[in-house]
């Protein structure tokens, strides 16, 4: 579980560096972004290029093929939502101390359950 | 006060293909077990899922009152199957977070997250948080979410 949050953040880190270089990458990623996964995972770029026809998003009868837009024409928070939330930090009583205490207390609270199991 | 307590009304919540709904097991004892007429329920059922593609796990709600009478609500498929879907998948994986059976792009999260939104009780979310509890069902599926 750490290794994987170590992997997203690596990958996070290399996009906000390469989000520098916003004006060259954006032409070299459109172009490579048919050509592999690899490359999309850096650059806020997907790897499924428009007009694919997305299988699972068909459910009615006599629905039309669901295909995907360009990367243009989707929200910007969804080449976000692969990473946790980042809670601004409003001092105590507020969301972020909410949140995190609820995670520390759910840990301890496994972990209280496994010793109970050896 | 000394009135006899009403019976509750029941609920029950099954799992139906659209279209299909028949008398026969699993529909059948659980409805009938309640004194429900189970043709009349699968007529009802069939004429309002007739819009959606037959086959589709359907998710019920069926709350039978005390007289036997009964509604019923239904919902959107289930994530897990609009996300087997797309990956191509017939089974998730015995072990999640330690094996992958597939991959899903981001641009199927977004429109599994739309058909979702389209429920009921998910209308007070953001698109946002219901497509990251889609990411998060993908996760326990063994499905890897690509952007």
């Amino acid at each position: 579980m750490s290794f994987l949050r170590a992997v997203h953040r690596t990958s996070r880190a290399a996009r906000l560096f390469q989000r520098s270089y916003a004006a060259d990458a954006k032409a070299s990623a459109a172009a490579s972004s048919s050509a592999g996964a690899k490359d999309a995972e850096d650059a806020p770029r997907s790897s499924c290029p428009p007009n694919t026809v997305l299988i699972g998003a068909n459910y009615l009868k006599n629905q039309p093929a669901v295909l995907a837009l360009p990367d243009e024409d989707y929200p910007p928070w969804l080449w976000t939502i692969l990473q946790p939330q980042e809670l601004p930090d409003d001092g105590p009583g507020g969301k972020a101390e909410k949140v995190r205490l609820r995670k520390e207390n759910r840990q301890r609270i496994r972990d209280q359950n496994f010793m109970k199991t050896q | 006060m000394s009135k006899a307590l009403a019976a509750r009304a029941q609920q029950v919540r099954i799992l139906i293909a659209a279209g299909k709904a028949a008398p026969t097991p699993p529909v059948g004892p659980a409805l009938g077990a309640r004194g429900v007429k189970s043709m009349d329920f699968c007529k009802e059922f069939n004429a309002r899922t007739a819009h959606i593609e037959p086959g589709v796990p359907t998710p019920t709600l069926i709350t039978i009152q005390p007289d036997r009478s009964f509604t019923f609500i239904t919902k959107t498929p289930p994530t897990a199957y609009f996300l087997k879907k797309a990956a191509g998948i017939e089974k998730g994986t015995g072990r999640p977070g330690h094996e992958t059976v597939g991959t899903v792009s981001l641009k199927h999260v977004y429109e599994i997250a739309r058909i979702k939104a389209t429920d009921g009780h998910l209308k007070h979310l953001r698109l946002e948080a219901i497509a990251r509890t889609v990411v998060g069902t993908a996760r326990t599926l063994g499905v890897e979410v690509v952007p």
